[in-house]
């Protein structure tokens, strides 16, 4: 009987999605830092290379991070597709984009070539090999969801930012820049918020809202089209960008306003969700709306203004949407993954996944981070005040790594002691 | 008449339905959120045993896999069957803390116990019991929770 793609019973090893979880916080506290030591004229042209390597602390050291490690987790789940030697794949991933990341970071800061193009060839293999494995597993499933078609597409999406990214980083390296490099630059960065990070979270959300929340389910039309709908405005926003410049403001209308629609969409549902818990990660998924609103929006009008404010566009979006909406995920995960495990190995008497983070202290972070993000946005008009707000999302980012690290404290801890079932016969098969 | 995979999806619908209830009674006042509780438990409890006794059993007959995915989604039964009495307990020592800690939880396994079931137990069970969907529905339908 075939069973190949059918991974019921298969579970990534916990270190898997953690390893890219416990790092994510701390290159948002890296981030942090870069913004209180850069002054803020620099960082108001996102051509910069302090503005460079800042966003890419960000995009890549937490954003990446946490959406690669969560995959790790959902695709057997949601998509019942297993990735090969998931723990290798994880665990080398993992170190090359960490140095990568490093790498990237401290060689477009201080102009140093070979760091640059080290940088370059460890993100390259690391995204690439996480990517190809994943889009393998994914293209033996039988049952194709909406949910699946998005992941795939994401991935699709990934893969060529990826690419793009190698090439625009490599132009860094060897100081040789193309005609093409800010159409390049413009292309990877726009790809990659809508079509890598916003498709997958609109993926994602089909399942997540409507069964962790018990939110109304999306409409049919909207789970069978949204997606390829997005995908061919991104692709006309290039054609648009290649060779008809002026109408490129009608494709970044097209993928504006579905997204709006899919915060909109969001928003309604949790308020007419029928669990009648309210905690942290529903309000990182209501606040994650309200920014993608007012992002989809300024987005679409930064055209018509000065570039520059293509700035404040990406808080919103990169910061206020795709931010909050990971900061959400790992509280909700993180507790789930050590309780899982724990309970799968035959340890009983372990606390439940409220007594896991401290409520207080993941209100306090949220309302820290919503400040630091409008923060930024002021700061941008008023330039003194940068520091002030840096200091502030550094805080909100080091109490996120506490939260999300007792949690794991918790399950080192148990699973040095004996526990109360032998559940070795029973458990989960486990992938190494 | 539906076929294994509808009507075993419905189910889980109608128990997070009952779900929702019974936090919503929870939160309102949890001294009376007793009998949303035992609507909700009952109606799992069925559904455990309607896959456990009628379908597992089924599929491990047609295909001889004892110890694949009915095993482990066997196991997940027991941890939910556990976090449900410990949700249980919460009401009786009316300690809302323990109920939604344990019901969150619960929450998150048995969704993703679901979409493991309706992604591909169900889809696979529906392959292979397909010349025997009536029936199995039937016995299902008329099973008596023991």
């Amino acid at each position: 009987m075939d069973f190949d793609g059918l991974s019921v019973d298969q579970a990534p090893p916990i270190s898997a999605p953690l390893r890219f979880f416990l790092t994510a916080p701390l290159f948002g506290v890296l981030a942090g830092v870069l913004i209180l030591f850069s002054d803020a004229q620099t960082l108001s042209n996102r051509h910069s290379l302090d503005a460079i390597a800042i966003a890419h602390a960000i995009t890549i050291g937490f954003l990446s991070f946490v959406m690669l490690g969560a995959l790790t987790q959902m695709l057997p789940v949601l998509a019942g597709a297993k990735i090969a030697k998931v723990g290798m794949v994880a665990s080398v991933s993992h170190l090359l984009l960490l140095f990568g990341t490093l790498f990237m970071i401290f060689g477009l800061q201080n102009a140093h070539s070979a760091l640059t193009l080290a940088a370059s060839l460890f993100l390259g293999s690391g995204f690439l090999i996480m990517i190809i494995s994943m889009l393998f597993g994914l293209i033996r499933v039988k049952n194709i969801t909406p949910s699946v078609r998005a992941m795939i597409t994401s991935l699709i999406f990934a893969f060529m930012i990826v690419l793009i990214g190698v090439h625009l980083l490599l132009s860094y390296g060897l100081e040789k820049f193309s005609e093409l490099h800010v159409l390049f630059s413009n292309i990877h960065s726009v790809w990659a918020i809508f079509g890598f990070a916003g498709i997958l979270i609109i993926g994602v959300a089909f399942h997540i809202l409507p069964m962790f929340y018990v939110a109304p389910r999306f409409k049919k039309f909207c789970k069978q089209n949204v997606v390829w709908i997005i995908s061919a405005g991104l692709f006309l926003w290039l054609i648009f960008n290649l060779y008809f410049e002026e109408y490129s403001i009608a494709s970044k209308v097209w993928v504006a306003l579905f997204f709006w629609a899919f915060a909109t969409t969001v928003y309604i549902k949790l308020n007419a969700r029928r669990r009648p818990v309210s905690d942290v990660t529903v309000w990182y998924w209501k606040s994650s709306a309200i920014f993608m609103t007012l992002g989809s929006f300024a987005w679409v009008i930064n055209d018509l203004y000065d570039a520059k404010y293509i700035v404040v566009v990406s808080i919103l979006i990169g910061g206020g949407f795709i931010f909050s909406i990971m900061s959400g995920m790992l509280y909700k995960i993180i507790p789930f993954l050590v309780w899982f495990h724990l309970n799968s190995k035959g340890y009983m008497s372990i606390p439940t996944m409220n007594q896991m983070i401290d409520k207080r202290l993941s209100k306090l972070q949220f309302i820290l981070f919503i400040v630091s993000i409008i923060g930024f946005m002021i700061s941008f008009f008023i330039p003194s005040l940068l520091a002030l707000f840096a200091v502030i999302f550094i805080i909100s980012m080091i109490i996120l790594e506490y939260n999300i690290a007792v949690p794991v404290l918790i399950y080192i801890k148990t699973i040095k002691t004996k526990p109360d079932f032998d559940m070795s016969m029973f458990t989960m098969k486990v992938e190494s | 008449m539906s076929t294994i995979k509808e009507y075993l999806t419905a189910s889980h619908g109608q128990c997070d339905e009952l779900f929702a209830n019974m936090e919503d009674a929870v939160s309102k006042s949890i001294e009376s959120a007793k009998e949303a509780y035992e609507a909700f438990a009952k109606e799992t409890e069925r559904h455990f045993q309607m896959e456990e006794r009628v379908m597992f059993f089924e599929f491990e007959q047609k295909t001889g896999m004892t110890q694949g995915p009915t095993a482990v989604m066997r196991h997940e039964h027991v941890q939910m069957r556990n976090l449900t009495q410990e949700m249980g307990k919460a009401i009786d020592a009316k300690d809302k803390d323990k109920f939604f800690g344990n019901s969150e939880t619960l929450m998150i396994l048995m969704q993703q116990h679901n979409m493991k079931e309706e992604q591909m137990l169900y889809t696979m069970a529906q392959q292979h019991l397909s010349a025997d969907s009536d029936r199995i529905v039937d016995m299902m339908q008329s099973m008596i929770v023991q």
